[in-house]
């Protein structure tokens, strides 16, 4: 029985509520079972409902914006098997495979890369106290955000297995790569412009600017060897505070 | 006024509390968005942008991977984006400097969040016992409302999060300005610029990419050359 498109769009918005049992027995497998559910109400029902639901309720965790493309090959899998096909291995030894890589590539190129490169775009819209900003930070990460959920549920769904192949071809790990040295760029120009906006506070000119970047290196060495950001700033303010008020 | 005001923040508060984990993800929930998401409902926007600027990158580098937890960096943006639009309004002082007092406040009592966030993670293992206890027995209905009550444990985590920023900050913010108003007005520009540079040299601290420190600093020195020009 191929699912009608209400039931696969019903699916994608409750992915949104994957994590919303998050707990550290079986991480998202709650999640799972609640997004699966309209698709399993379709295909099962008595006690074969009751056996797909205890087959799913075992550990799973992957990366909230990929698991799409974990749910979509499950689905497609439970179908096969429900017409006989037999694949070679169980969903649940499928799913255990696949969740790994894609935890780690989300979390390498939405967490790692994706989101810091947005947020520093956003920063040097923000510290010019332009509320384009938040505005450009929320659209440009949602939209990789919603274009990898709806096609990871579309390619899954329609591929079954070969979504595997589907994964390597996004090269989401390479991209990654590429996107954190887009990141150290952005972030040289945002040291820059902090640069040069601290040398609006002394009488000098902007080529004071310059020492940003050994008193960055020496926070990036610091923070190196577990260097608290907190502390840092805390200890600073401090100082800072020490020093105007004895001057 | 700051009763209706704090109305506002709890609600933003578990609106970003939810999108954090629980429900979406939209990223809602970073300093960025929360905190000017706040000062725009409160009716002070400047204030949220400045807090957001400040905080975003700090603890940006800390990913939530796996079981990992990272500090709850949205209930210090909404908490002391509150705090500082109250201390404003109470003082008078620039809006920079009620920022920089309130973020240099609130941060430490955000640590909490950390162990609220924990102990919503722990409740939640209760639901997956009694989802498995309804499947011994036949029953299945009730699964999805199991699952969507675990985003009452994160909610309730959020607010008691922002408790302890807005009831931290407002216990120590009195005494910060009676005491130190006069070096924290001289201070605030130069705190205002530290927060970033120690958010880049956090951020950069956790990237392993080829050719880094020549990028950043070509970078660097390409901003700061087309900055003298203007």
């Amino acid at each position: 029985m191929k699912l009608p498109r209400s039931v696969l769009l019903q699916v994608l918005s409750r992915s949104f509520l994957l994590q919303a049992s998050w707990n550290y027995e079986q991480m998202q497998s709650l999640g799972l079972i609640y997004a699966l559910n309209p698709a399993f109400r379709r295909y099962y029902s008595g006690a074969a409902l009751l056996a797909a639901y205890r087959r799913h309720l075992e550990y799973f965790n992957t990366h909230p914006y990929l698991a799409t493309t974990v749910i979509g090959a499950v689905l497609k899998l439970e179908e096969q098997t429900q017409h006989g096909i037999d694949p070679g291995f169980t969903i649940s030894e499928f799913k255990s495979a696949l969740v790994a890589p894609c935890a780690a590539m989300g979390d390498a190129f939405f967490w790692g890369a994706i989101r810091p490169v947005t947020a520093v775009v956003a920063l040097l819209w923000a510290f010019h106290g332009s509320l384009w900003g938040p505005v450009l930070f929320i659209v440009l990460f949602n939209l990789p955000h919603f274009w990898f959920r709806v096609q990871g549920l579309i390619k899954g769904y329609g591929g079954g297995v070969r979504v595997v192949s589907t994964l390597q071809r996004w090269h989401l790990s390479d991209r990654a790569i590429y996107l954190k040295q887009v990141l150290v760029v952005l972030l040289g120009l945002f040291a820059a412009f902090i640069g040069a906006a601290a040398t609006d506070h002394v009488d000098g000119g902007i080529a004071w600017g310059l020492c940003a970047a050994p008193l960055i290196f020496g926070l990036c060495a610091l923070m190196r060897r577990r260097g608290s950001p907190l502390l840092v700033i805390l200890i600073s303010s401090l100082l800072l505070l020490g020093w105007f008020q004895l001057y | 006024m700051f009763l209706p005001a704090l109305g506002v923040t709890v609600a933003v508060a578990i609106l970003c509390g939810l999108d954090r984990t629980a429900a979406g993800q939209f990223m809602i929930c970073r300093p960025i968005v929360a905190a000017p998401l706040t000062g725009w409902l409160l009716g002070e926007v400047g204030i949220g942008l400045q807090i957001g600027a400040m905080l975003e990158l700090l603890w940006l580098g800390r990913l939530p991977v796996g079981a990992a937890i990272p500090p709850d960096d949205s209930q210090v943006a909404v908490g002391c984006t509150y705090l500082a639009i109250v201390s404003h309004a109470q003082t008078g002082l620039s809006p920079q400097v009620v920022a920089v007092a309130s973020l240099l406040i609130g941060m430490p009592f955000g640590k909490a969040g950390q162990l609220f966030d924990r102990l919503a993670r722990l409740a939640n293992a209760r639901l997956l016992t009694m989802a498995e206890l309804a499947l011994d027995s036949g029953r299945f209905d009730g699964l999805d409302g199991l699952h969507l009550r675990g985003m009452l444990h994160f909610a309730a985590a959020s607010l008691a999060t922002l408790i302890v920023v807005v009831g931290g900050g407002m216990l120590c913010l009195p005494l910060f300005f009676k005491y130190l108003s006069g070096p924290l007005v001289a201070a605030a520009p130069w705190v205002y610029l530290l927060f970033p540079l120690v958010g880049i040299g956090s951020l950069l601290s956790g990237l392993r990419v080829p050719r880094a420190v020549l990028l950043f600093v070509g970078s660097f020195i390409f901003g700061l050359f087309v900055l003298a020009l203007r």
